[in-house]
């Protein structure tokens, strides 16, 4: 994932929801000077007040938290639908598995990387995410690839078709499952970086929106549509 | 007229999703009620998921059967007996528990409140108020009709809370005994009660002894009717229960064999402290062992690509300590090809932790027409005519070992860049051409693992 070199601004708001102590002051005390923590919150209830009383940009949101009903990160996001798109989520988690963080990006989520990632990365990330940007991780991607298939038989022909990645979309989300960077698919397939934010900014909208077969039982496993 | 009701056995088609765990063969889901897609009861599409044929021509049979009415009764009977749930759902969660993961899964935060049987309910005995209210002055001239009514509307009542049992256990409330199941229950004794009494004392409001009887046996009846479900219930709780305590079980073992490993590695990176590239791939051999059990089903060995490749993976990063990505997409049943694939995939995989940098990640794509691995480093590259003849690695046990499999390896590198290699293996018609011939290069392939 790169670092973008956007000029900054002003430093973005952030709010750390994650259950352990560690790891909230780790984040913390990774994160560089593009980003301002201006909360924490270690459970789905402390989360959604903590978000409605800050209104911070992006919410760092774990996948896995304990309170509320039981739902964890996608909970935490579904109830504090109504921030948006003041407030946007970023989900960051240790599992790997598809249905957790598929289900919190159907929940709202912007975007999703694993805990292993570094200070300067995840501070990107995050600023990414603030401008209204996908922030897909190579896992992300081959989740997505998937969910909606790979063949032939899986392309798109419509622009509008909710249930299948036009070709181009799967070409980008290809590129980034096999570790490049935006900036890298955009020179491969000698489109612009901005193409390729669009690009990923659709797969997540079908993401969210598709209720193909596969994402509907990856929800049904938990009961959530 | 009377076809068979009961469907022709077919092989599933149903478990041959494209993506994803597709080629894998799963046994057939458990026949339970689906709550989506059903247009009644839901008994023919949960016919449908666990036989593996069409929903359509399960509902054409069962129509076809119900024109001479033992279809109707035979549906009936299906709808009482077979429990509501989600066929392909409860054949996931009925893996063995050693291959489940541990981490608990996600719950949906909805509550439902049943308003349908609150309405049904309220609606019921306001018409056995009416109902008592007719007998004690107005006249509505309803006869036999209004009190037979009444009487089926509280058995059906009572008898739908079976299907509430599996909703219950859900709610994860011990027994099931919600408020919603104790209304039905009372509101179903209620309306019998009051079904039974208008029929017995239709003709004559002041009735003599033997009417009496004949209301009071009939009410014990009524009552033992509906208490029957109950009593189903209670016994199908408690085996449920016994179940999930058998699996509670399992799960403490495998609880108590994850402290041992990774008490094991706490100790070893407390021993080997001062070796700080120990300790990264101790803790980094550990995680990813951890994630495995936590968040993963895993696969019966043998019959995963994609648990292949993690595994040989993993291997790698503890033998280099260098993190490597990898992202798998499909899965399929390893075969030769295959096995020769991973190897050059090995390859490519420790060239690029030795002599290029991280980020090092891998891909693995099964289609229905190839498996396809992409390894790529962040390294400064290299040209491949610039590698000596004699230098085996590239060319020959990443490039040769693929070729002579009838695959395909690209290797793409610029400075500045990295290195990409792309391996891709046509998959094989499942058909038997694997002969002994077939085999033999297998044979060089292993000899060449012990000189390369």
């Amino acid at each position: 994932m790169t670092t973008t070199d956007t000029p900054t601004t002003e430093p973005v708001d952030v709010l750390i929801v994650d259950d352990h102590l560690m790891f909230r002051a780790g984040v913390r005390a990774s994160l560089d000077e593009r980003v301002r923590v201006v909360g924490e919150a270690a459970d789905v209830d402390a989360a959604v007040e903590a978000a409605h009383a800050l209104r911070p940009a992006v919410v760092l949101l774990d996948v896995h938290l304990p309170g509320g009903l039981g739902g964890g990160g996608a909970e935490v996001a579904r109830r504090c639908a109504d921030l948006a798109p003041g407030t946007r989520f970023l989900a960051l988690s240790v599992s790997d598995a598809a249905e957790d963080v598929v289900a919190v990006i159907r929940a709202g989520a912007r975007g999703y990387v694993t805990k292993a990632i570094t200070g300067p990365e995840l501070s990107g990330a995050a600023q990414r995410v603030a401008a209204g940007d996908a922030v897909f991780s190579p896992r992300l991607a081959g989740f997505v690839l998937d969910a909606f298939g790979t063949g032939m038989g899986d392309v798109a022909i419509a622009d509008d078709e909710l249930d299948r990645l036009s070709a181009r979309e799967q070409e980008v989300m290809r590129l980034i499952a096999r570790g490049y960077t935006y900036r890298e698919v955009a020179s491969k397939l000698f489109i612009s970086v901005k193409t390729v934010e669009t690009h990923v900014s659709a797969v997540l909208r079908k993401l969210q929106l598709s209720s193909r077969h596969e994402l509907t039982r990856w929800a049904a496993a938990r009961r959530i549509l | 007229m009377t076809s068979p009701p009961g469907p022709p056995p077919a092989p599933s088609p149903a478990a041959t999703s494209g993506a994803g765990s597709a080629t894998v063969d799963r046994a057939r889901p458990p026949l339970l009620r689906p709550e989506a897609g059903r247009r009644v009861g839901g008994v023919c599409a949960g016919v449908a998921a666990h036989v593996g044929i069409p929903v359509r021509t399960v509902r054409l049979a069962m129509i076809l059967a119900g024109l001479s009415g033992v279809g109707i009764v035979l549906y009936v009977f299906w709808w009482i007996t077979i429990p509501v749930g989600d066929p392909h759902v409860a054949a996931e969660e009925s893996r063995p528990a050693e291959l489940q993961r541990l981490a608990r899964r996600l719950r949906s935060e909805r509550r439902t409140f049943p308003v349908r049987d609150v309405l049904a309910g309220a609606i019921l005995l306001a018409a056995a108020g009416v109902l008592v209210g007719e007998r004690l002055g107005w006249h509505l001239d309803a006869g036999w009709a209004l009190p037979v009514l009444v009487l089926l509307a509280g058995l059906a009542l009572a008898w739908s809370q079976l299907d509430a049992a599996q909703r219950g256990r859900m709610l994860s409330q011990a027994g099931g005994r919600t408020p919603g199941s104790v209304l039905r229950l009372g509101g179903g004794l209620l309306l019998v009660l009051v079904g039974v009494l208008l029929l017995v004392g239709r003709t004559s409001s002041t009735a003599d002894m033997a009417r009496a009887w004949v209301a009071a046996v009939a009410v014990l009846a009524g009552a033992a009717l509906v208490l029957a479900p109950w009593w189903l219930r209670l016994a199908r709780a408690l085996g449920d229960e016994r179940a999930a305590r058998a699996r509670e079980a399992e799960r403490a073992d495998i609880a108590a064999h994850l402290h041992d490993s990774v008490l094991q590695t706490l100790a070893l990176i407390r021993a080997s402290a001062d070796d700080a590239d120990q300790v990264a791939r101790l803790a980094r051999a550990q995680e990813r062992e951890l994630r495995e059990w936590l968040y993963t089903d895993r696969a019966v060995s043998g019959t995963s690509l994609a648990a292949d490749v993690r595994e040989l993976v993993g291997q790698v990063e503890d033998a280099h300590g260098v993190p490597v990505e990898v992202v798998v997409v499909g899965d399929c049943v390893p075969d030769d090809g295959t096995s020769a694939l991973l190897r050059a995939a090995r390859e490519a995989l420790l060239n690029a932790v030795r002599h290029g940098a991280p980020p090092v990640s891998l891909y693995l794509e099964v289609s229905d027409r190839a498996v396809e691995v992409f390894v790529r480093d962040r390294g400064d590259g290299f040209d491949l005519d610039d590698v000596p003849h004699d230098r085996f690695g590239v060319r020959e046990s990443i490039v040769g070992r693929v070729q002579r499999r009838g695959g395909r390896a690209v290797v793409e590198s610029g400075s500045g860049w990295g290195t990409e290699v792309h391996l891709e293996m046509p998959r094989a018609p499942q058909a038997g051409s694997n002969g002994p011939a077939a085999r033999a290069p297998e044979q060089h392939d292993a000899n060449e693992e012990t000189t390369a």
